[in-house]
């Protein structure tokens, strides 16, 4: 039986280098532009000539999406301010879910499977926090080490705790989404392999599962981008909102 | 286990990524995002300005059904003075009518009795000169000859015959 992480490894498809770097085009890549063309193409339709004052079905999905990603940067980031960070925390909203869903298609990737992904942009959120957090409180922004209340005697101690604290941000929401989708695919490679491998007396149990699984692993897909947005909202809103 | 094996596609993986991230960022903010916002925001005003001008409407309603229903409560009060009015005038009407037809019911009574009264006097007048004229022919005829029983029926015969006669002259004339 070939081992369930075998589907994980990537081989690339096209040959690109820039400046030295290897940037050739594999399966996951493609897989990923495939759901966002999709996507993009979806909320084209509905944002060109399709827009209607009295919705259709799909207006509506996008529309319900609009709100609830509103609904969550309001709440996490505020008002006002949430206005300057909506476009990207929807973008990012879109883009892990297009991700997590386009590779439960059979044959295709999930690109969210790839810690290097999920590591990258959870370390770019970690800088734009901080560079959003400087640049709008200067100096005083180093405040967010110390949390409200404390002794002074703590201080010294507070300040490395909560820059660990911070430090392990951006690895908990990278780890939480990449592990999330390994894990889900390789359940369900486990599942398939066996359903395969098994009699047909045996094997439509495993093949069950596999079914059952997956519509776990939508759900999961869904749940995994709220995650992963909803902490960012977080983060954003913590250094905007500082204590 | 793989991702953490294959080093070779990490730069790729995440130069795509983060470009494709970039891309999608962009065109959802400058094409798709502003349109459905504003389209929601359009709704909600149009939601909102609904409902407000339907609860003016609905107050509108209520204040134009209250006046309609005292202007028909007036105008009950008014119809019902103006039967009561009416009533009364046609009352009066009624009572006047039947004092003047009493009135001149009496009135022509007085006046046949007057009448009947007058040809009264006029026939018992005529009577009592007929009577007379009777008598004193009678009584001639008495006296210028004695009579038996058959001149007397005959001479009293004549004296109504002369009479009769005198009388239809008279009514003649």
């Amino acid at each position: 039986m070939e081992s369930p992480l075998h589907h994980f490894e990537l081989h690339p498809i096209v040959h690109l280098s820039v400046g030295g770097l290897d940037i050739s085009i594999n399966k996951a890549i493609i897989a990923m532009w495939v759901g966002l063309a999709l996507v993009f193409a979806l909320f084209m339709m509905v944002a060109g000539k399709g827009r209607q004052l009295v919705p259709g079905k799909l207006q509506s999905v996008l529309e319900i999406a609009m709100e609830f990603i509103q609904g969550m940067v309001d709440e996490f980031i505020g008002k006002e301010e949430g206005k300057k960070y909506f476009s990207f925390i929807a973008s990012l909203f879109i883009f892990i879910l297009t991700c997590n869903l386009i590779g439960l298609i059979p044959g295709s990737y999930t690109i969210t499977s790839q810690i290097a992904v999920t590591g990258a942009f959870a370390v770019g959120i970690f800088i734009m926090t901080l560079v959003i957090g400087f640049a709008k409180h200067g100096g005083h922004f180093l405040t967010i080490l110390i949390p409200p209340g404390i002794p002074k005697v703590m201080v010294p101690i507070m300040i490395p705790i909560e820059i660990i604290s911070m430090l392990a941000r951006p690895l908990s929401l990278s780890v939480r989404l990449f592990a999330n989708m390994t894990a889900g695919h390789t359940v369900l490679a486990v599942l398939f392999g066996l359903a395969m491998s098994a009699s047909i007396w045996i094997g439509w149990m495993p093949f069950g599962f596999t079914v059952v699984i997956n519509g776990l692993e939508i759900a999961i897909a869904f749940i995994q981008a709220y995650i992963f947005t909803t902490l960012t909202c977080v983060y954003i809103g913590d250094v905007i909102n500082l204590h | 286990m793989p991702q953490f094996e294959q080093f070779e596609v990490f730069g790729s993986l995440i130069f795509w990524s983060l470009l494709s991230f970039g891309l999608l960022f962009v065109l959802l903010k400058k094409y798709a995002f502003p349109p459905i916002l504003e389209g929601l925001e359009e709704r909600e005003k149009k939601i909102r300005g609904d409902i407000e001008s339907a609860e003016k409407l609905n107050k509108e309603a209520v204040a134009m059904r209250e006046d309609l229903e005292k202007e028909l409560k007036s105008a009950h009060e008014k119809a019902s003075t103006i039967v009561q009015m009416a009533t009364s005038e046609s009352k009066k009407i009624q009572e006047k009518a039947l004092e003047e037809t009493q009135a001149k019911v009496k009135q022509m009574q007085n006046d046949m009795e007057r009448e009947i009264e007058m040809s009264r006097n006029k026939l018992m007048g005529e009577v009592r000169s007929f009577t007379a004229a009777l008598t004193i022919a009678s009584t001639e005829k008495f006296l210028k000859k004695t009579m038996d029983d058959s001149d007397r029926k005959r001479l009293t015969e004549e004296s109504i015959e002369e009479v009769l006669k005198e009388m239809q002259q008279g009514q003649m004339n």
